[in-house]
């Protein structure tokens, strides 16, 4: 499910406040910069993400993977550079964040379920307090995505009463509750016990052969081969290579990734 | 000293109207603590330096002051600036009643300030970004998901601040008023025994607070159902690790969960 809609090369446009790019992209990341007080942790990332393309994302920690994801839907303010969103410009300021943000769903990797919520009441809470559902629409939709993810029979329980792989699959029929057009996640199996990978990762498979955008922060190579059409390295808050999975993790180029994937491999 | 029964018995409707008085200054400023101490807290973390300094200052001052002081300085104070004297603000002040609830209200209302504040920033990180990145507006995420989760954080502390500050109203016979234990001592006064009354007293008090201490068990339950579905398997180790089959007594595989939410541990 490679990009599909003929791509504009994107011209140098001129960066004014509140200027919608007219791409086709999904996301736009063009030369993106953040720091945190001295350290410079992205150092200029340019991105695009097509509409229905798959990207991972890996790098050492540290590289600035979750700092990249965070700054895609404003829960970092970015320093430079620019960001669009299905052609929604979030400006450094904050201004065009509540846009961006019914664009894309985030799931992270330690769930973050509402925990005073049952399963249900987490998945229709967004739908209800920012969309105007009602209770009853909410919860139709709630249950077909908790079904999608194969949960609908705990929908009654608290987060508390799952296991981490069931309570990241709710994590996931939440953000769908939305009706994003992009997902992100962020290493959404690193907090799981290893039994239960296989279950979050089958989850995303499937949406990603339903043809979600997807940009995808994991060190799951499976998944990479399976999923993904391109795999993006960054380190030291720069991306130093990206190719199709294949060829990023058998015949890497760069001597850095090469050493990363002799570690990873470790 | 003996306890004499005739005399509980005939001074109970006199003990039981200052049990009453006690009962509405507690619940009064209670109320009056929830408002001025939500609304202070927004005050003492807003990201306005100054407005910040402020609410530090509202909480050293009414948490720092007695009670008592301040019940003195609101009763017999305040009436001395003119604005209060020579304004419609005196009918209130010259009401000791409204005078205890403002006094007793502004120091309880400094440690709901502080309880609120501190169960504010034990609220994790994720569930907030969580709710702001599923596109809710940052006011909606404040109601519905921080405060909430800072209220059950806080709970413990505010019921011991209420039952505290439930037995420090006695404060306010310094005003005039006449609650339980002025009721007691008017007794005391009037039949020279101390014991009979101010023991009665005590056992309405008593009651009083275990009443409370009962009512805020059963909210922190509601509150948390989340919490007590996941009862910890606090069998020993030994018989947690034995196979069903091996141990003496049969272990159903499943620990079962209790019909009701098991009583956690009262502190
Ligand atoms: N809130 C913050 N304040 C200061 N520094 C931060 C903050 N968040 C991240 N950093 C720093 O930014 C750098 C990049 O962090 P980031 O979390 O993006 O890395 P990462 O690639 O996601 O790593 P990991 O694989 O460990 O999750 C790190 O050096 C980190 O210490
Ligand atoms: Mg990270």
């Amino acid at each position: 499910m490679g990009p599909a809609l003929p791509i504009p090369t994107p011209t140098p446009a001129p960066q004014g406040a509140g200027t919608r790019l007219r791409t086709r992209a999904a996301i736009e990341l063009r030369d993106l910069r953040k720091r945190y007080g001295e350290q410079e942790v992205l150092r200029g990332v340019t991105l695009t993400v097509e509409r229905g393309e798959k990207i991972v994302l890996c790098g050492p920690s540290g590289s600035g993977k979750s700092t990249l994801i965070r700054c895609i839907n404003g829960l970092e303010r970015h320093d430079g550079g620019t960001i669009a969103v299905n052609g929604v410009t979030l400006e450094a300021d904050g201004r065009g964040v509540q846009d961006v943000r019914r664009e894309v769903g985030m799931v992270f990797q330690h769930f973050n379920l509402f925990p005073h919520m049952t399963v249900l009441e987490n998945c229709t809470f967004a739908p209800r307090q920012a969309l105007g559902l009602s209770a009853a629409a909410a919860a139709e939709r709630a249950m077909h995505h908790l079904a999608r993810v194969r949960i609908a029979d705990q929908a009654g329980k608290f987060p508390a009463q799952l296991s981490g792989g069931q309570q990241q699959r709710v994590a996931i029929a939440r953000a769908l509750c939305m009706d994003p057009r992009i997902m992100l996640f962020d290493e959404p199996t690193s907090a799981l016990d290893p039994e239960m990978v296989a279950e979050v990762l089958q989850v995303m498979e499937e949406l990603a052969a339903q043809g979600m955008t997807m940009l995808c922060v994991t060190h799951e190579m499976g998944f990479a081969r399976h999923v993904a059409d391109r795999c993006v390295f960054l380190d030291g808050g720069e991306i130093v290579e990206q190719a199709g999975a294949e060829r990023f993790f058998v015949a890497p180029e760069s001597d850095r990734l090469k050493r990363f994937l002799r570690q990873m491999l470790h | 000293m003996t306890f004499d029964f005739a005399l509980a018995w005939t001074s109970l409707p006199a003990l039981l109207n200052g049990a009453w008085m006690t009962v509405l200054i507690t619940v009064s400023v209670m109320a009056v603590g929830a408002v001025l101490g939500f609304g202070m807290c927004l005050v003492r973390m807003s990201r306005n330096r100054a407005l910040a300094a402020i609410g530090a200052a509202y909480v050293a001052v009414f948490r720092g002051a007695p009670s008592i002081v301040l019940l003195y300085l609101v009763y017999a104070g305040l009436p001395q600036l003119s604005i209060v004297r020579d304004t419609p603000l005196w009918l209130l002040f010259a009401s000791p009643l409204f005078c205890a609830i403002l006094g007793l209200g502004l120091n309880h209302s400094a440690y709901v300030v502080e309880i609120l504040r501190g169960g504010l920033s034990a609220v994790p990180a994720g569930p907030v970004e969580a709710a702001l990145a599923l596109g809710l507006p940052p006011r909606i995420v404040f109601v519905k998901v921080r405060l909430p989760m800072a209220v059950r954080y806080g709970l413990k502390a505010y019921q011991n601040e209420v039952l505290i500050f439930l037995k420090s109203t006695v404060a306010v016979g310094a005003v005039t008023i006449a609650d339980l234990t002025g009721a007691a001592n008017e007794i005391f006064a009037m039949t020279y025994d101390p014991f009979t009354p101010l023991v009665t007293a005590g056992a309405m008090y008593w009651l009083l607070t275990n009443g409370l201490r009962l009512g805020f068990e059963a909210l922190d339950r509601r509150l948390n159902r989340h919490l007590a579905a996941t009862v910890p398997d606090r069998r020993p180790a030994t018989v947690r690790r034995s196979r069903p089959g091996l141990s003496l007594f049969r272990q159903p595989l499943v620990r079962r969960l209790p019909a009701k939410p098991a009583a956690r541990e009262t502190h």
